[in-house]
């Protein structure tokens, strides 16, 4: 149904809810343009985000996990909440908000198959996340140089190819040589491996999908975030 | 600012929804053929020899030999030979096309041409789902195969004996079939032919439904034929196209081949058998009244040489399948074959197989009317809740396989490859955004999740999803509106009806 909405006239709960529904049917510009009131009513940035465009990104990856919507709606819908983000991110820097997490991925040297990275990649900074994707065919070095500069919680690496798989296991091995292998958190994925090759390699976690991925990072940011609490 | 659609897909409006419509079948793709025109001609002479010197066996029904003799065939006894003109002087009376009613106007059939009717399995006595297993049919269970017709978008008519409701009496079974057909669906259905007075029963309930005026002009009840096979027709199945060709209403001939037993084990002997039985119950509608709608049938299956069980989905039924087609077509006539056919007892690996193998080279010859297209198990003995949703499944992936490739400027995607380029995914671009919803078909049923995810929700096999499925499919049925007036009427014969046959009363006339 078309509807003429005033934004002004709403609560700030209920513009949550339509910037639910404004995510959830892909619109850009008007996710824009809630954030943009609800930030007008002095709502803390922080806020904005968790209640309004991570509460909204969190139905969108339910309703993928479940077969719900396609693909191409997701990847809409991510894009809406990145618009969002952009308006968001240099004011939760001003107001020092802690960041939902940020992770450097990328497709492991030898391998070139980096649909199923992307969309993983997309997914995450639509759950909130800041991304920096490396790309494809990345060395060691190349990671290692990433982790450093960027100072990540996760480390994502994924592979297609059976005779990539091994390379993440010396990512890993060069993560612990240079001491930097408990700053971080390492999720892999890609569709030969399993539970098991996870476990064998020492990554933290295996994700079957972009909606696991996502999940599973979650899972991952609330505990450091109690530890962080509790310490 | 101006919201646009709300995206309707949304998880919890997707449980109100209603009956699907029905989604037509038009072939586009060009026919697959088995046999050159020489191998044709070779058929149809052979078959006319055998009209011509082995004659026809009509058992119990003197006005068919009468009628036989009346029009130019030789009638010695029971048994009848006609030559190739006398036959086919009648046979080209035979529509090549024809129009059957159905209680839904947008669900009025099509049969002839490119068009292919999808219709369910017909005549087992036994169900069997994954609940229960096998046990004898019920009224109840016709009820339910009733409904999950009308439920599926694939099948375009409502067929016939869905089940044999065993826990009424024979010979009221039809009436209470009929009067199913009629009011839990709005597709055309199938009329009975275990007498001529069951097959009056079944015109006088499309006349109440109807108007007799209407369904005078276009055919509304489909009657299921047989020949006998070898070369034979007996009382029963002549008596029910006589009442249906009278009526001017439709009829499918049908003769019924488990090849290496009802007919010899070549395929060419049997094809040539099966084309002089069809074309001699088709020559006999026509000599009844010219112009009645037939549609050339074929159901042949062979013989197991070591068991005696009858096969499906073999090498040599699939040749003759695509056989029959083209000699349907030369007669310019509609055709009639196919199924997802299995002798397993239950949707396994043999089902899957065995039906794919039948029901592709169904599709693929240009067959018009697909009887046993949903639910066929155990060589037709069982019709399977599991195996119908199964099937269904099938027939989705048919009905958007025939529509061919599109080459239209848009289907060609220029701005998608001027938007990607080379290495990167065409998922976010805007000609997907246009076309994702319709691009590919959408599996119903068959699942494409990961090991894990399969594994977490209970390693549901296709067996156990269907389960699931045709249960889901009955919750969410709603029966079609009738006008309370005429289910009165059809109501009132069927008590009517019952009543005298209960009381061993003749038949009478319905004033309505």
């Amino acid at each position: 149904m078309t509807e003429e909405l005033d934004l002004t006239t709403l609560s700030v709960e209920e513009l949550y809810e339509v910037m639910g529904d404004d995510l959830y049917d892909g619109y850009k510009e008007e996710v824009v343009e809630g954030v943009k009131e609800a930030l007008s009513r002095n709502v803390a940035p922080y806020d904005v985000l968790t209640s309004g465009l991570v509460a909204g990104m969190e139905i969108v990856g339910n309703d993928f996990r479940d077969g719900v919507l396609f693909v191409p709606e997701v990847l809409m819908a991510a894009n809406a909440m990145k618009a969002g983000m952009a308006v968001l991110r240099p004011l939760l820097a001003e107001t020092g908000a802690p960041s939902v997490g940020k992770m450097v991925i990328g497709t492991v040297k030898g391998d070139i198959h980096d649909i199923g990275k992307n969309l993983v990649a997309m997914m995450m900074e639509g759950a909130g996340f800041d991304v920096i994707n490396l790309g494809i065919n990345q060395s060691a070095e190349n990671f290692i140089a990433a982790v450093k500069e960027h100072q990540p919680t996760f480390v994502g690496m994924s592979a297609l190819l059976t005779t990539t798989m091994p390379y993440m296991k010396v990512i890993i091995d060069a993560l612990k040589e240079e001491g930097l292998r408990d700053q971080v958190t390492v999720l892999v994925g890609g569709a030969p491996l399993n539970e098991a090759f996870a476990e064998a390699i020492e990554a933290d976690a295996y994700c079957r999908d972009a909606a696991v991925a996502v999940e599973t990072a979650k899972k991952f940011a609330a505990i450091r975030r109690q530890r962080a609490a509790a310490s | 600012m101006k919201r646009r659609e709300r995206r309707s897909r949304r998880r919890d409006t997707g449980s109100a929804r209603g009956v699907p419509a029905v989604i037509p079948i038009i072939n586009k793709l060009p026919f697959t053929e088995v046999l050159d025109d020489n191998g044709v001609q070779a058929i149809h002479q052979a078959s006319m020899r055998l009209l011509k010197e082995t004659g026809i066996l009509v058992i119990d029904y003197p006005p068919a030999l009468e009628t036989f003799r009346k029009h130019g065939a030789k009638v010695d006894g029971e048994m009848v030979w006609i030559d190739e003109d006398t036959l086919m002087h009648f046979v080209q009376q035979a529509p090549a096309t024809f129009s059957q009613l159905a209680r839904n106007p947008t669900n009025t059939l099509t049969i002839g041409g490119r068009n292919t009717i999808f219709a369910p399995v017909y005549g087992p006595p036994f169900v069997a789902d994954l609940d229960r297993g096998r046990r004898e049919a019920t009224l109840q269970d016709f009820h339910n195969f009733a409904k999950l017709t009308q439920m599926t978008p694939y099948l375009h008519a409502a067929g016939g004996t869905l089940v044999e409701p065993q826990d009424i009496p024979v010979a009221e079974r039809h009436l209470d079939m009929l009067l199913a057909h009629i009011t839990l669906t709005d597709k055309a259905f199938m009329g009975s032919v275990t007498s001529a007075d069951n097959a009056r029963d079944s015109v006088t309930m499309a006349q109440i439904l109807f108007g007799a005026d209407a369904i005078r002009q276009t055919p509304a009840v489909l009657g299921l034929i047989n020949a006998s096979s070898p070369l034979r027709f007996d009382d029963r199945m002549l008596g029910a196209l006589e009442v249906y060709a009278r009526a001017g209403q439709a009829a499918i001939i049908t003769p019924f081949i488990i090849a290496g037993a009802m007919s010899p084990v070549t395929m060419a002997a049997t094809l040539a058998q099966q084309n002089a039985e069809a074309l001699f119950g088709i020559c006999y509608a026509q000599m009844l009244n010219p112009g009645t709608p037939v549609i050339y049938g074929s159901f042949l299956a062979n013989i197991d040489m070591r068991s005696g069980a009858p096969c499906f989905g073999t090498p040599e039924n699939t040749l003759a399948l695509y056989a029959g087609a083209q000699l349907a077509r030369y007669y310019n006539l509609p055709y009639r074959s196919g199924g997802n056919f299995t002798a397993s007892r239950i949707p396994d690996a043999q089902a899957g197989y065995e039906s794919a193998s039948t029901l592709w080279p169904t599709v693929q010859a240009g067959t018009n009317y697909v009887l046993h297209a949903a639910g066929w198990l155990e060589g037709g003995l069982i019709s399977g809740y599991e195996k119908f949703v199964l099937d269904s499944e099938m027939l989705g992936i048919m009905a958007r396989y025939v529509q061919g490739i599109s080459l239209e400027e848009d289907d060609f995607a220029w701005d998608a490859f001027a938007e990607v380029g080379p290495g990167n995914h065409f998922l976010g671009s805007a000609h997907t955004m246009r076309h994702y919803e319709t691009a590919f078909y959408q599996h119903q049923v068959f699942s494409m999740d990961n090991y894990e995810k399969w594994e977490e929700e209970g390693k549901e096999d296709s067996y156990k999803k269907a389960n699931a499925v045709w249960k889901q499919m009955l919750k969410n049925y709603q029966a079609p509106p009738i006008d309370p007036a005429v289910a009165e009427a059809l109501n009132a014969f069927v008590e009517h009806r019952r009543a005298e046959i209960r009381a061993g009363k003749p038949r009478s006339d319905w004033p309505g």
